[in-house]
């Protein structure tokens, strides 16, 4: 990052940079990397550029594959170009808007909720998290992050089936732990009474988040365990020298010095937040009472269960705008961090 | 020097002791927590149909049983080896496919200068921000069109384009010094050459983690093995774990067996070639 930002101040005043490019490149060097870049270039073109102006394209089309359609794409003919109409709609927020458009609210609102509440709450358990393990002794440390570092590698399909087994009303662990504890029977349907809402959070869409942030955790633990093993050791002793203990430390040394590390992790949290579909599906399918309808379910369901692709790709889109925002917010963020 | 910070650091010290204490007791039930859905997932897979729908449900075993395994090991409905195999099949395949096009290009990226270079770099960057859910629909109307839907070949082919592979190992191929690649030219040997036995041996812990790491992406896949796979003898686990679990809603014994058969083996391999996947993870923080 900072090359790239020495370099651009250096450019402009350099001689253009197009002779450079083969400059003392002999022929065997040119055939070599024309001959791996030209079909990694048509590769692409076809596997990775197609699909995404596709996509954009659809967006302006009220398309279904059953549907046969004009020469080019299928769009067109019986898949008609509606310019903005899909976007249009978006914005209809009236209760008699379709179903489609009220359901692409609902999941908006809830994609949203789920993002930031998983985000601060990542961070408030890795962060202390990361600066307990990594202050014990090594071979405990290494035990510690394996251990937090399975769930990661579990299948998602398979930690929403464990999770949905804790959290059965009637034979899962959490209702039997508190029924010992209350010394009565508890029988919550944490995943499928639309009734139980705590302020504007559902309880079905708060133990999804559960599920997600037992299995995310470690993925942050581990940048943050690798950034706190950066700090010098010499600064760590100046501060206990000074009298600093565990929490004086981890508030004043610590966490000051990890700022650049938590917002990227921060950041590239919430992104992937906003893409999680398997957990959602698996646990509750967007249930009870599209409670837990996430934007990458309803794009999943508009596209292959009702077959609405024009709809479904024009929803895709704002997921994308969402995602890129942050992305952007990200590198503005990231490099004023950096300057400083 | 030391008689003056003497006192501050032995004050501290009392104080740490008690913290250290917190830290191990905090550290301990972290740690209960992280694998209790596991330990809870094999105890129910050892109890009996009546044991686990009795309320309240007890925690260990009263008669443990390995039934539940010899239910599912036999039920004909459930060939697991086959889709074991899908899994594999699809996982190793990818694993090659990204290995390779991204040692190259990651590769020629790092070395070679050529026109449209910075556009290109951009381009693939930019993919890596673009959601899957994005580029799903056309990617099936593609394969669709391809009559590639229910095809294993289907979730292979349009794998070995890898962004982050590319990046990965562009960062790693930066450090191969150029006099080295230069040597070699004045020894003759072609540019095929040089890449093959001079440049892949040193992307080689770069290429062991990409490689890890795409075999796990791949295995755990759900969404786009759920589009394209619709016939149930093509699936992969995750997508049979799930029918499985659903088909058998009533007796949660039996589809922990499944989940312990589906998830646990795998397990052992990603705890074996731990350090790849975090070396992966924390070079490029990418999560897939």
């Amino acid at each position: 990052m900072n090359s790239a930002a020495t370099q651009s101040t250096v450019l402009p005043d350099a001689p253009t940079p197009r002779p450079r490019f083969w400059q003392g490149r002999t022929g065997a060097q040119k055939v070599f990397v024309l001959s791996a870049l030209t079909p990694m270039i048509l590769y692409v073109a076809f596997w990775s550029l197609l699909p995404i102006v596709w996509a954009a394209a659809l967006a302006f089309f009220d398309y279904s594959a059953r549907r046969q359609g004009g020469v080019v794409l299928g769009l067109g003919g019986d898949n008609p170009f509606v310019g903005l109409q899909h976007f249009r709609n978006m914005l209809n927020f009236s209760p008699e808007a379709p179903l489609e458009v009220r359901l692409f609210h609902i999941s908006v609102k809830t994609t949203l909720m789920f993002a930031f509440l998983i985000v601060p709450l990542n961070l408030m358990i890795t962060l202390p998290l990361a600066a307990m393990i990594e202050s014990v002794h090594n071979r405990l440390r290494l035990g510690l992050r394996t251990i937090f570092f399975l769930p990661v590698v579990t299948s998602s399909v398979g930690v929403a089936i464990m999770w949905g087994y804790i959290l059965h009303p009637q034979r899962g662990l959490l209702n039997a732990g508190l029924g010992s504890v209350m010394g009565r029977m508890v029988a919550i349907n944490w995943t499928g009474d639309p009734s139980l809402i705590i302020g504007p959070i559902p309880v079905a869409l708060i133990a999804v988040i559960i599920a997600y942030l037992w299995q995310d955790i470690g993925y942050n633990l581990i940048i943050f365990i690798a950034a706190l093993q950066g700090i010098p050791e010499s600064i760590r002793d100046a501060a206990i020298m000074d009298g600093a203990t565990g929490i004086t430390m981890f508030r004043h040394i610590t966490l000051p010095l990890l700022r650049p590390t938590i917002l990227l992790a921060a950041i590239l949290t919430m992104i992937s937040a906003f893409q999680v579909f398997d957990i959602f599906q698996v646990m509750t399918r967007g249930g009870p009472d599209n409670q837990t309808r996430v934007l990458t379910f309803d794009i999943y369901d508009n596209a292959f269960r009702f077959q609405n692709m024009g709809w479904a790709a024009a929803t895709s889109v704002v997921l994308f705008l969402i995602v890129l925002a942050i992305s952007l917010l990200q590198n503005r963020m990231l490099r004023s961090e950096w300057e400083y | 020097m030391a008689t003056i910070t003497f006192r501050p650091a032995r004050k501290s010290e009392q104080r740490l002791r008690f913290g250290r204490l917190a830290v191990y007791v905090f550290l301990l039930v972290g740690s209960l927590i992280a694998l209790l859905p596991f330990v809870w997932m094999i105890l129910a897979s050892l109890k009996t149909g009546p044991e686990v729908r009795q309320i309240p449900p007890s925690f260990w075993p009263e008669a443990p049983t390995l039934d539940n395994y010899r239910t599912i090991l036999t039920d004909p409905t459930l060939p697991l080896s086959l889709f074991y195999r899908n899994s594999a099949i699809i996982a190793i395949s990818n694993v090659i496919l990204a290995v390779g096009t991204s040692a190259l290009f990651g590769y020629i990226f790092a070395k070679f200068d050529f026109p449209g270079k910075r556009a290109l770099f951009w381009f693939i960057v930019a993919t890596m921000m673009i959601p899957f859910q994005v580029t799903m629909i056309p990617g099936y109307l593609i394969l669709a069109k391809l009559g590639l839907i229910n095809k294993l070949t289907g979730l292979i082919i349009g794998s070995a384009f890898n962004a982050f592979g590319i990046f990965l190992v562009r960062q790693f191929a930066l450090s191969i010094p150029g006099e080295m690649l230069d040597a070699a030219r004045v020894d003759g040997a072609s540019e095929w050459r040089i890449f093959w036995s001079i440049a892949l041996p040193q992307l080689g812990p770069a290429l062991a983690t990409l490689g890890m790491m795409t075999f796990m992406w791949n295995w755990n896949a759900y969404l786009w093995p759920l589009i394209v796979l619709t016939e149930q003898n093509k699936r992969t686990l995750p997508i049979i774990l799930n029918w499985y679990s659903t088909q058998h809603s009533n007796q949660i014994q039996l589809t922990m067996a499944a989940s312990v058969l589906v998830i646990i083996p795998i397990l052992f391999v990603f705890l074996l070639t731990q350090r790849w996947i975090v070396r992966g993870m924390t070079l490029s923080g990418m999560k897939g």
